[in-house]
Order: C-alpha cells, then sequence, then structure tokens
C-alpha cells in the first residue's frame, strides 16, 4: 500500500506543476490536456493496480500489474521515439531544401 | 560534342587542400565544372573561388551550403544547378583527388554511344585500387548485400562515387538521401525508372580510408548510418 501512497504523491507532483506551466503559459493547451490526462490515467491505474494483477494473472501472465504497465510504457516511449526520429528527418528534408535554394541562388 | 556540354559535378567538404588541384585539371580539360562545397568552416570555398578567378574560365561555377548537409545532398544542388543550365551529360566527381579526370572520358563513353542512360565506375573490375583491406573486405561485401537486399541489384561496387549520366538519368534521379545512401539510393531510381546502365572500371587512390562502419567525414556516412537511412527514407518516401 505504501508504493500506491508513493507513486500518488509523485502524480499529484507532476499533476501540479502541469497546472503550473498552464497558468505561466509555458505549455500549449493541448499539452496541457495531454499530460493531465496522462497522469490521471496513471493515478486511476495505481487505484485499480489489485484489479489489473488479477487480470494480469487471469490472462496466464507470471509478472504482476505493475511489471505489464512498465512494459506497456516501454512499448509506448520506443514508439515516441521512433516518431521523433521520422519527424527529424522530416524537419532535416526541409533545411536541405531551403539551403539548396540558397546556394542555387548565390552562385559564383 | 562540345566538352563544355559535359558538366563535373564535384561535392566539397573541407578539402581545402585538394579542391583547386581537382577543379584545374576538370578546367584543363574543358569540362563545365560545378563545386558544391558543403560548409565544412575551412577555406574550400575560398580556395575554390581563387582557381575560379586565377583560371579565368567562366564555365567554373562555385555554389556553397551554408551548413553541412552531406554529400548526396551537395550532389542533387549540383545536378539541379546542371540541368538549370542545360547540362547534357553530368560526371559525379570526388574533391579529394581520388578520381582520375582522364577517365571521365572513359566512364562517359558509353552514354556518349547512346547504349547507357547511366554509368557507375567500379574499383572491382579490371583495374586495380589500393583500397583498405577492411573496407574490401567487410564495408564493400556488407553494401553489395544491404542493395541486394533493397533494391534486388549486384553491382560490383555500389558505393563508389564516380559516375555519369545523360540528361534524361538527370531529371528521372532526383536524390532525397542526404548522407552517403545517395549511392544505393541512385541505383534503386535507376531500376525503377528503367534507365539503362552499366559498370565501368576505374582507378580510385586512396589518401585515407575515408569511411568506416560507424564513422566518416560529412553528414551520412558510415556503414551504418548508411543503412539506417535508408530504412528511414523507406518509411518517409
Amino acid at each position: 500500500m505504501l508504493q500506491i501512497y508513493i507513486a500518488l504523491i509523485i502524480i499529484a507532483f507532476f499533476l501540479g506543476r502541469t497546472f503550473w506551466q498552464k497558468k505561466n503559459n509555458k505549455i500549449s493547451r493541448n499539452e496541457a490536456i495531454f499530460w493531465i490526462s496522462f497522469w490521471i490515467l496513471a493515478a486511476v491505474f495505481m487505484f485499480l493496480i489489485k484489479r489489473i494483477d488479477a487480470f494480469v494473472a487471469g490472462l496466464g501472465f507470471s509478472a504482476t500489474g505493475i511489471d505489464v504497465l512498465s512494459y506497456f510504457s516501454i512499448a509506448i516511449i520506443f514508439y515516441l521515439i521512433f516518431k521523433i526520429i521520422v519527424r527529424m528527418e522530416k524537419i532535416e528534408k526541409s533545411v536541405t531544401e531551403i539551403i539548396r535554394k540558397i546556394s542555387l541562388k548565390d552562385y559564383k | 560534342m562540345n566538352n563544355k556540354d559535359i558538366f563535373c559535378i564535384v561535392p566539397a567538404y573541407k578539402e581545402e587542400k585538394n579542391i583547386s588541384r581537382v577543379v584545374e585539371e576538370l578546367s584543363d580539360l574543358d569540362y563545365s565544372v560545378v563545386v558544391v562545397v558543403d560548409g565544412g568552416g575551412d577555406k574550400t570555398f575560398e580556395f575554390a573561388l581563387e582557381t575560379k578567378r586565377e583560371l579565368k574560365n567562366s564555365n567554373i561555377y562555385i555554389l556553397q551550403h551554408l551548413i553541412n548537409r552531406g554529400q548526396g545532398a551537395a550532389l542533387q544542388t549540383g545536378n539541379d544547378f546542371a540541368l538549370k543550365k542545360g547540362a547534357k551529360f553530368v560526371v559525379h566527381f570526388d574533391a579529394d583527388g581520388q578520381f582520375l579526370s582522364s577517365e571521365i572520358i572513359k566512364i562517359l563513353k558509353p552514354i556518349l554511344d547512346d547504349k547507357c542512360d547511366i554509368v557507375f565506375g567500379s574499383r572491382f573490375l579490371e583495374i586495380k585500387s589500393n583500397m583498405p583491406f577492411f573496407k574490401k573486405f567487410f564495408i564493400m561485401p556488407i553494401g553489395r548485400i544491404v542493395n541486394k537486399i533493397f533494391l534486388g541489384v549486384n553491382l560490383s561496387d555500389p558505393q563508389n562515387g564516380f559516375r555519369a549520366m545523360n540528361a534524361l538519368a538527370l531529371e528521372k534521379i532526383k536524390i532525397s538521401q542526404d548522407g552517403s545512401a545517395h549511392c544505393s539510393e541512385i541505383l534503386g531510381k535507376t531500376i525503377q525508372n528503367n534507365l539503362r546502365y552499366s559498370e565501368i572500371a576505374v582507378t580510385v587512390i586512396y589518401n585515407d580510408f575515408g569511411q568506416g562502419l560507424l564513422s566518416g567525414k560529412g553528414r551520412g556516412k558510415g556503414g551504418l548510418k548508411i543503412i539506417r537511412d535508408l530504412i528511414l527514407g523507406k518509411i518517409i518516401n
């Protein structure tokens, strides 16, 4: 039970920080919605951790619910990294196009 | 045909030691020369410009990428420029003095005879090059396997930068790979566009190692980066 309280304190800290960032216009409305939803969902999972344990055991996994959540998190992180790499590649190509246009215009 | 119709595209990254000699050699043979200085922060651009002024040759063009974008990007900039100038034939020629300018006419011959649209230079046909051991027996076989997997093509020297093409190939092949993966991309687009191609033996003089598995000179160099760029290119395009 102690772990759940610690997790909830951490979630409360990040939720508070997200609200503070939105209040000070450090993040956009959509970013705020995303992060608030993310942390609320994390809190809900914490409350339901026993049920998730039972669900995971019912599926035949030997891992606990928190382990399965960690595996999912890693998979999501990998996916987000992949998206960022693809996005960066597109930006790199746009930079090349701009540099090319300048060089074609200003040749000696 | 006039030699000025042949545009030699010379991508140059940190080549202040060699650029003047290469430009002079190509100018002496009366070719049009397009130097694309690809960033680098050294004196390559200034030296190329100085050589142009000394030679008083109006068919030498010096272009500059303000920041380094990679050899593939520099070649495409040169190709775009050559197309704008109405080039009939284009030769890709390295700025480090690895290739022999005397072999340009040899690599162009199948195109001039209208037997090919694009000709690739090869270090593995009849002429012997002093290729480093690691590159010859490790990097190059991997390159061939990658090209076989990605393109289904067997070329003896897929990473050779010495190549010639006519205006048709120039229009059809747009290089989108900024780094060294452009070699495989050019080959792939040659097949996609049903262009006629062949390989010609060329000499390559190695001044230094150039490209390894993980490292190389300039953006997008190194064997593993080439494979990564080819995979990303497939996803993005």
